[in-house]
């Protein structure tokens, strides 16, 4: 909860919006622009998290920031819009929080596990918005926007670059196939995400499903 | 309702009640299966549905508690066919495990391809927010995961497959990595060669994890 009102207050600060326009003041008018759209983000992630992406409608969450559902679709241009932008900056701050983790590792295969732990810790707290994206990322429609985010591709470059360190130092062979298995490992990770939302596996236990699971993927590219 | 059709059940009370809601329920599966493949999981409505197969909504909510449920009895008809190819053609596959089990996955993207929307939205609704008790969503349809069983278990037998893994664990990395190879349909339309392909070499990798040491 901290954490989000700090990303909100750093939204609508005046230091903020001076230094996206730094040649001006920001007008007031784009200072109001500046805070219904903070306005209309919180409205619309309790709503999404209440009642998940279909559930939520534009109308609803009008409503609950207290405007029209013209001011936010003069903000916004749809709900998907809407979504992707909740989305991206979660997204944002989870990949600080994971690239930090991998780091700490004591090897390859604790760095990525250190990396998983940080994702699903990050989402424990918010596993109905985690729930939201996953369906809304197997849309047709709304899953390409979604997954190609720059900050949804990081991720799997987070794998990348451990693996490829890895094989670097000699801790895993030159064949590694380091693309392919970062793809997986990104999608084991994903993959236990329904243990998480459904089942309320705790942290521990995901812990010791994705120890088995990342030394499964790592087998092949051990040296020797 | 043809007359053929209240001839064949002559006589008893309510069996003409029931065989108008058998053909009711055929009606709404074959209107769900096509907007399902059309629209997705989230761009079709029960609304919708019932529209389609020209029955009330009300008599939808009858026979199905929800657009979850509706899907998974869609996927479990057609699934019945193609477990019959798998268990006709699993006992005939020879060679590595890997191999059969690359076989086995290749038969399953060929036959998903053909609608493959429809599939998108199976494992789009394993995350719909009302499922309900009676939904089956990708995952926790349990056909996929005894064929991947079966063929361990084999393999174990035949010594390619470590004793001491958690089969269970195996099994779970082999049917995330199949559902999310159709991501590929999403971010570059990907058809069954293509997810075939890569499926394959996934299996490959997760073969050397469960390969016997040394």
């Amino acid at each position: 909860m901290s954490a989000k009102n700090k990303r909100i207050v750093k939204h609508i600060s005046p230091i903020q919006v001076a230094a996206d326009a730094p040649a001006r003041a920001p007008t007031r008018r784009a200072l109001a622009k500046q805070q219904t759209r903070v306005k209309v983000l919180a409205a619309a992630r309790r709503l999404f998290s209440e009642q998940g992406y279909e559930g939520a409608t534009i109308r609803d969450i009008a409503a609950a920031a207290g405007m029209s559902t013209g001011a936010v679709f003069a903000n916004f241009t749809d709900k998907s819009d809407l979504f992707r932008e909740i989305m991206t900056d979660d997204m944002e701050a989870l990949l600080g929080a994971m690239r930090d983790a991998a780091v700490r590792g004591r090897n390859v295969e604790d760095g990525i596990l250190k990396a998983y732990m940080a994702g699903y810790t990050f989402y424990k707290s918010r596993l109905q918005l985690a729930r939201a994206a996953f369906s809304v990322s197997w849309d047709k429609d709304g899953g390409p926007s979604l997954r190609g985010l720059p900050s949804s591709l990081a991720f799997q470059d987070i794998f990348t670059e451990l693996l490829a360190s890895a094989v670097e130092r000699g801790e895993l062979s030159q064949e590694a196939e380091v693309k392919m298995r970062a793809q997986m490992l990104f999608d084991t990770y994903l993959s236990n995400f329904p243990q998480a939302i459904f089942e309320g596996w705790s942290l521990d236990a995901l812990q010791t499903r994705a120890r088995d699971q990342i030394r499964i993927l790592l087998a092949g590219a051990r040296r020797g | 309702m043809s007359n053929a059709d209240v001839g064949s059940s002559p006589g008893r009370p309510g069996a003409l009640r029931q065989s108008q809601k058998e053909a009711t329920r055929q009606r709404v599966l074959d209107a769900a299966r096509e907007l399902f493949d059309t629209y997705g999981y989230q761009g079709t409505t029960i609304r919708e549905i019932a529209r389609r197969a020209e029955v009330s909504v009300g008599s939808v909510f009858t026979t199905f508690a929800s657009k979850g449920e509706i899907l998974s009895e869609v996927m479990q008809a057609r699934l019945d066919p193609l477990y019959a190819e798998i268990d006709r053609v699993m006992p005939h596959l020879r060679g590595p495990t890997a191999d059969r089990l690359r076989t086995m996955f290749a038969i399953h993207f060929e036959f998903e391809a053909q609608q493959v929307r429809l599939f998108l939205s199976h494992i789009a609704a394993a995350y719909d927010w009302t499922l309900t008790e009676g939904a089956r969503p990708y995952g926790r349809n349990a056909r996929l995961q005894q064929a991947i069983s079966e063929t361990l278990t084999k393999g174990q037998a035949d010594g390619d497959v470590r004793l001491d893994i958690v089969l269970q664990e195996v099994i779970d990395l082999l049917m995330s990595a199949y559902a999310w190879t159709y991501r590929l349909v999403i971010t570059s339309d990907a058809d069954s060669k293509a997810m075939i392909a890569v499926m394959d070499r996934q299996i490959g990798l997760i073969a050397e994890g469960f390969a016997p040491r040394g």
